[in-house]
């Protein structure tokens, strides 16, 4: 591919070459992944960069998720800029090195295809395969749109490196992963200027060899652990840093979370991932009507924005959660955060959870509707959880 | 370990160790050690001259040709002959055979014998050395030639007598030109000239002047006459007119002769390498020619390839078949041979084949008006004094030592007719021992080899690559001369060749231990590895990575 074709241009992408165009111009130097639907565009596309030379980067052919990680990890332990990419069932064998990325404090970057977990088997979109790995400390970044996910793609890498923490990007399959986009490719120079060359803090060095994740007794175990927590309470900080000074060079921001029509609003919806996209159109169509509805878009999931949604949501009288995820006997992943984060307020909205969408069903704009409606005139939910667009 | 009173601030981001790994010296779990055992290629072993031929072919894959071509040189003085010549039992042996096809040694000896007579000889220094021992050689065919070259290189002074008026005996009289071009014999004939080497010609051991005229006069004789007397046939009318000697119709073909009743349909009788030629030369005189061989193919002695080529262009080959009569006209010349139909018998003779015996009543004629007869070479005896000679050849032990005070024998006059690297490798031994004779030189000792089999190589790191081929002229430009057939390769395909060797048992660098220890227990210093023994835990990682069986484990003895 003609490099004059690429740096500067605006390409129509889908969201997984979005990837891969992020990828490159973060000029990531070892890719290790293994295909799955619907991530494969990824990391085929990165190939054919490696292939053609203008990715410089090594990339290693695994035989299992697992060991893309791996591979990654030892990449990374190196002092190498590294990515990976993978959905659902690959993500879920990566779990155990997932906490050795975390634990060794490398900041790998990963996109995961948002895919249902199976069985019955599927490939369309829901959260549930991130959202499972939910407390191994990854850094989770959910995206709305392919703009978006190429530059959190960028973003990710420089948040990685700052604060030693590996970050999860994660956009839904086919609604973004396959969907294709105008999407403003970057020059290299900025991203140059914008994201300097990696320079590990700890790395495997030949001439002061050290033993790296080695048996640490219960004495240093904790401090350790705490430091990870650290690092999150500095993602946080970073996250926001890092997306002003993406700004500054490239006149996009997308904030930790973002709020749009909240500032007067009675009923603030919470959404993430592409349903976000679908809700905006159905807020403006309220807003004509003289609704006072707003929207709380989570786009940083890990480490929890929590000062930001609580300041926006304690204006609100209710709050709905959309959830395309479900954490089982219990309700939406998103709504028990949302309410955990709320319920030390002393003035605090009503808060309903709504399931809907799972295993990539369409979420359309009358599903949100029902739910404004429904929100609207209840005054206090008589269930945990309410089930949008189930057949009963 | 430190103290307990740490806080969050004092810990580094990640369990890491708070010294070096150093310290810790695991070499001591070690129940087995590795070590770099550099073990003999079997190209190098099955070579009778015990060239070092995995040496010169990495050498040439480096494009390190002159270093290649001086290399040959240790083992053997003439490549661009035996790069022509050689039955290459090395690429027999070479363990590339069994897993595609087997280096083509030979082109790359070829190639660098070529570039030595044209880019390395010209400019090569010689050194001249005090000269006050005398040796004289008596004949001049590939042993001669080749003891003389050791000999000059280290200061002897030669005189090589031979009894034909060119010097190359067999390499230069019996080998056909569109095998061996007579310039390449005359170049390598050159650079012993140019060494100081004296050769008289046109003199005759046994005729000219005797061996006891020779002990008198040198420090040392080597005999090496080579085994040129054509066996009888020992069949009624043998005599008859049209009735060639192999060796000698190859030398009047080599010298442009005109031959004396050579007819046009023509009958070689033998299997070897001279009927096999003499069969190749007719057929270039424009004659019909059927060779008569009285064992089958599996029995030939001839070389493989040089029987395939002859049928190529045309030669027939009658097997399972012996001659009985001469039948001649009333002149008393050839018209026709009588033959009987032979069948491989129980019996075995000396050299592990099976005899042929003749079936009863199966007698025949082939019409032909000229037979010439190849069935093998003897040594001339009689010129030489009893006390050296056995039943059939000169007796001497492998350095050429003879019963005679200062007389030395090797090649074909020792062994009986075998091949021209065989002789070429008797001449470089001999020499080393007339060395210890005279100037008290290291008695030449036997190598020991550590031989590395197919078995031995982790073939994971090799791809399967075609074996190069070389250009041969079609068989139909070979018809009425005696044009080389194959011509030698490009350095570019030289090289091609050169990067399919295994390396077996010879360490190329490939970093294979480096990359794969566990342990990070070997440094890499310059072109060599150093094992870390206090940090190898002997797992034998390396010694299994090695593709090319470099690195062996012992048995760590307990201290």
């Amino acid at each position: 591919m003609k490099e004059s074709l690429i740096y500067g241009k605006k390409k129509v992408v889908t969201g997984n070459h979005a990837v891969s165009y992020g990828v490159l111009l973060s000029k990531a130097e070892v890719i290790a992944a293994y295909p799955i639907t619907p991530q494969t565009q990824i990391v085929e596309l990165l190939s054919e960069f490696c292939a053609s030379g203008l990715l410089k980067a090594k990339f290693i052919k695994v035989e299992s998720e697992h060991s893309a990680m791996a591979a990654c990890v030892g990449a990374a332990a190196a002092g190498c800029r590294t990515f990976t990419a993978t959905s659902a069932h690959g993500l879920a064998l990566m779990h155990e090195m997932l906490h050795w990325a975390v634990g060794g404090r490398l900041p790998i970057v990963l996109a995961n295809v948002n895919r249902a977990m199976g069985p019955g088997w599927s490939v369309w979109t829901d959260q549930n395969d991130s959202l499972s790995q939910r407390d191994v400390g990854f850094v989770q970044f959910y995206c709305e749109s392919n703009q978006e996910v190429l530059d959190t793609t960028i973003q990710a890498f420089k948040i990685a490196e700052t604060c030693l923490i590996p970050v999860m990007l994660v956009l839904d399959a086919f609604v973004l992963s396959h969907t294709s986009e105008p999407v403003d490719i970057p020059y290299q120079e900025d991203v140059d200027k914008f994201l300097p060359p990696y320079k590990p803090k700890y790395f495997l060095d030949i001439n002061d060899p050290r033993a790296f994740g080695g048996l640490t007794s219960p004495d240093h175990y904790y401090e350790i652990r705490y430091k990870i927590e650290e690092a999150h309470k500095k993602a946080l900080k970073v996250s926001e840093e890092v997306d002003n000074d993406f700004y500054q060079i490239f006149g996009r921001k997308y904030g930790l979370v973002e709020a749009y029509h909240c500032e007067d609003a009675k009923l603030i919806l919470v959404t993430s991932g592409t349903i976000t996209g679908t809700a905006r159109q159905v807020i403006d169509e309220e807003r004509s009507k003289g609704k006072r509805v707003g929207l709380l878009k989570i786009r940083l999931f890990r480490p929890s924005p929590i000062s930001q949604i609580k300041e926006i949501l304690t204006k609100a009288e209710k709050v709905a959660v959309i959830d395309r995820n479900i954490s089982f006997g219990h309700s939406g992943i998103f709504c028990q955060e949302i309410k955990s984060i709320l319920y030390n307020e002393i003035r605090r909205p009503v808060v309903f959870g709504f399931v809907i969408g799972l295993g990539g069903r369409d979420v359309i704009p009358e599903d949100i509707q029902e739910i404004i409606d429904f929100t609207y005139k209840a005054d206090y939910p008589q269930e945990m959880v309410y089930f949008r667009g189930l057949r009963i | 370990m430190k103290k307990l009173d740490l806080k969050v601030k004092d810990y580094p981001e990640l369990a890491i160790s708070w010294e070096s790994t150093l310290v810790n010296k695991t070499g001591t779990w070690r129940t087995f050690y590795p070590k770099y055992v550099p073990k003999t290629p079997p190209c190098n072993y099955y070579c009778p001259a015990n060239e070092n031929i995995q040496k010169y072919i990495a050498l040439s894959l480096k494009g390190k040709f002159e270093e290649a071509y001086l290399t040959i040189l240790e083992k053997n003085p003439f490549p661009s002959i035996t790069g022509r010549v050689c039955y290459h039992p090395c690429e027999t042996g070479c363990n590339r055979r069994n897993f595609d096809e087997s280096i083509a040694i030979h082109t790359i000896e070829r190639f660098l014998g070529d570039y030595g007579l044209n880019f390395v000889e010209p400019k090569r220094k010689i050194e001249k050395l005090t000269n006050d021992k005398k040796v004289a050689i008596v004949g001049s065919g590939p042993s001669g030639l080749s003891c003389a070259y050791y000999l000059l290189l280290n200061g002897i002074n030669v005189t090589i007598f031979e009894k034909e008026e060119y010097a190359g005996g067999i390499l230069f009289y019996g080998i056909p030109k569109y095998r061996l071009p007579k310039e390449i014999v005359k170049s390598e004939v050159e650079k012993l000239i140019k060494r100081g080497a004296k050769f008289i010609f046109n003199k005759e051991l046994g005729k000219d002047f005797s061996l006891t005229d020779l002990v008198k006069e040198y420090d040392a004789i080597f005999l090496a006459i080579g085994a040129q007397i054509e066996q009888e046939l020992g069949i009624p009318n043998e005599e008859a007119k049209g009735v060639l000697i192999g060796l000698d119709f190859l030398k009047a073909i080599n010298l442009k002769k005109k031959i004396k009743d050579f007819g046009k349909n023509v009958l070689v009788i033998g299997g070897g390498n001279t009927a096999i030629d003499c069969a190749r030369v007719a057929l270039r005189k424009g004659a019909k020619v059927k060779i008569l061989y009285r064992r089958t193919k599996e029995e030939m002695p001839a070389v493989k390839e040089e029987v395939e080529e002859a049928i190529k262009e045309g030669v027939e080959i009658i097997f399972l078949t012996a001659p009985v009569k001469v039948i001649s006209d009333k002149k008393g010349k050839v018209k026709g041979l009588e033959c009987v139909k032979m069948k491989l018998g129980e019996e075995v003779d000396e050299t592990g084949r099976r005899k042929p015996v003749p079936i009863k009543n199966s007698n025949f004629i082939i019409k032909s008006d000229t037979i010439i007869k190849a069935i093998g070479e003897r040594v001339e005896l009689n010129i030489l004094p009893k006390e050296i000679i056995g039943k059939r050849t000169i007796l001497a032990d492998e350095y050429g030592k003879t019963n005679m005070e200062k007389v030395f024998a090797g090649g074909d006059c020792v062994t009986g007719p075998r091949t021209v690297v065989e002789a070429i490798a008797y001449g470089r031994r001999s020499a080393y021992l007339i060395l210890y004779y005279l100037k008290n030189y290291e008695i030449p000792r036997k190598e020991s080899f550590n031989l590395v089999n197919y078995e031995n190589l982790n073939l994971y790191y090799f791809e399967k690559q075609k074996r190069i081929e070389e250009n041969k002229l079609s068989v139909n430009k070979r018809k009425g001369n005696f044009k080389e057939i194959i011509t030698t390769l490009s350095d570019r395909e030289i090289k091609y060749e050169a990067s399919r060797c295994f390396s077996c048992g010879v360490c190329n660098n490939c970093d294979n231990c480096y990359v794969f220890c566990p342990d990070l227990a070997i440094l890499k210093k310059d072109s060599e590895y150093e094992i870390l023994y206090d940090y190898c835990k002997g797992c034998g990682v390396c010694a299994h990575e090695c593709p090319r069986n470099v690195i062996s484990m012992f048995f760590e003895e307990a201290k």
